[in-house]
């Protein structure tokens, strides 16, 4: 991975110019939406006093006319921001990526499939929207990894008629990363936060073991890992092989530098990384200059945040007979 | 109603100790399973011995006694003829010889390029470590089990049936360090 300061001299030979070219296009965009706007607000206000001359005084009529303008108005800007973004996107965060880590790929509006992240069991609710952009794949050193950001949602709906209402809960938000192991292993192992032991100390621990939904429970040795993270597996000893003393220090060391938690899996030969974000990678602002250094330094800081796991887990050590 | 109270009683009464026992013996039976995948792994790293022999023996002639000794414990291992004690030791020897083909291989750096080697250590390598895994496996096991023999309310259903304590397995301090092998 390349440096910060050669990122810097990427920054001021290849991406400046484009960078400014894509400044001008945005604040383009910005003064074409202030007109917009005002030519939108002054129809909207010129259409609801002729309605009001002609004598027609109905409160519905005067609220769809502006309503309508406004959503005219918010449509078309989101299509001009969005084309923007995608521009934005293809043109410098894609240079960007495949500078500082060669032998990346990057596709804005590409990310890993449903079925990718249903079959990592990290997550055994039903999904009934998922969303995901900003993949990410190729190789790093010696290990294969894709990531990307994904919105796993359900639904629950209450009530009937009129009164029907929809609430959409979010599932899993954040970052979702999927990289070759570096052992061998057959069956499915699975690290989740302890919630349930934080709140109801060993009751819980006995509760976590009657999960149905989950593998058989594996109790570590590791008092502090298993505080921080309940385990299932479909083999006791494999789990364990995988889960090295090493390992699990590495993860614990990992988790405490992260805000939102850690859940891990590793099925069929991959691990499966997701880390809940707050925040949108790779997305660069509207309403802000998204072309000095520091935008760069942001996508720079949060590619490495994606691949970091390679590193944490320390998945290009090859000491074993998986090369 | 009374009738029918009693006879919940009667019935909790009957199957508590049958799923206290039942939990036991499927503890028990977690034991034994566990370590018969810790005896397949120990096996398969016997396996490796004529290779290893094979890899060191030209380099360190003065360990020709732990190669013979290794060697013939191997063949009376593969007949299946080896006390518990004796596949302990002898797996102890398998340890020391892993320890002088590492310090050998210090010492000739040019057996380290060849790809025999490299795949014989990469396997060794991840042999160890789920033989390791299966160790603390078992332990684990082990401990889930006593905790079972030793705690109130199932130490009755244990004391009434025999359930004995098992013992944890220690790791060999010794088979961990690198025997010191002069040239």
């Amino acid at each position: 991975m390349k440096t910060l300061e050669q990122v810097r001299e990427f920054y001021e030979s290849e991406l400046k110019q484009s960078l400014a070219a894509m400044e001008q296009d945005r604040q383009k965009m910005i003064s074409k939406a202030m007109t917009v706007a005002g030519i939108i607000g002054a129809v909207g206000l010129v259409g609801g006093l002729l309605i009001t001359q002609m004598g027609v005084h109905n409160g519905v009529l005067l609220l769809i006319l502006p309503g309508i303008c406004i959503a005219i108005g918010v449509g078309a800007f989101s299509v001009a921001n969005k084309n923007y973004k995608t521009r934005y996107k293809s043109r410098i965060i894609h240079k960007l990526i495949t500078f500082a880590q060669p032998g990346l790929e990057y596709w804005p509006e590409g990310g890993i499939s449903k079925e990718i992240f249903t079959g990592s069991k990290l997550f055994t609710h039903s999904i009934d929207r998922y969303r995901c952009e900003d993949l990410v794949r190729g190789k790093v050193d010696k290990t294969e990894i894709l990531f990307s950001e994904i919105h796993a949602e359900y639904k629950t709906t209450s009530g009937t008629g009129k009164n029907r209402r929809t609430e959409w809960h979010t599932i899993f938000k954040g970052l979702f990363v999927a990289a070759d192991f570096n052992k061998h292993f057959r069956g499915r192992t699975v690290v989740l936060p302890d919630t349930a032991q934080k709140a109801f100390g060993l009751f819980g621990q006995t509760l976590q073991s009657w999960n149905p939904s989950r593998d058989e429970r594996i109790r570590l040795e590791d008092v502090e890992f298993e505080k921080e993270f309940v385990v299932y597996g479909t083999d006791q000893v494999e789990s364990r092989y995988i889960l090295s003393p090493a390992l699990m220090e590495r993860i614990l060391d990992f988790r405490r530098r992260l805000r939102n938690g850690l859940y891990l899996s590793f099925v069929g030969s991959k691990v499966y990384v997701a880390i809940p974000l707050d925040t949108n990678l790779f997305e660069p602002k509207t309403f802000s200059s998204a072309a000095g250094f520091e935008s760069i330094k942001e996508y720079y800081n949060q590619l490495r945040f994606g691949l970091a796991i390679v590193d944490e887990l320390n998945l290009n050590t090859r000491i074993w007979t998986k090369e | 109603m009374p009738v029918l109270f009693g006879l919940v009683i009667l019935g909790l009464i009957v199957l508590v100790p049958v799923l206290m026992y039942n939990s036991l013996v499927g503890k028990r039976n977690q034991v034994a399973n566990i370590f018969g995948t810790m005896d397949a792994m120990l096996k398969k790293r016997w396996d490796l011995v004529p290779n290893l022999v094979e890899t060191v023996k030209g380099y360190a002639q003065h360990e020709k006694s732990l190669f013979e000794n290794v060697t013939a414990a191997r063949s009376r291992a593969m007949g299946g003829q080896m006390s518990a004690d004796e596949m302990v030791q002898y797996d102890n020897a398998v340890s020391k010889l892993v320890g002088v083909m590492r310090a050998t291989v210090e010492n000739y750096p040019q057996l380290k390029a060849g790809e025999n080697f490299l795949h014989l250590q990469r396997t060794l390598n991840e042999l160890e470590e789920q033989i390791s895994a299966a160790r603390r496996a078992f332990n684990a096991a082990v401990t889930d089990y006593n905790n079972s023999v030793d705690m109130f309310p199932t130490n009755i259903i244990a004391s009434m049936f025999g359930f004995q304590r098992k013992g944890l397995l220690e790791f060999e301090a010794q088979a961990r360090q690198n025997p010191t092998v002069g040239f």
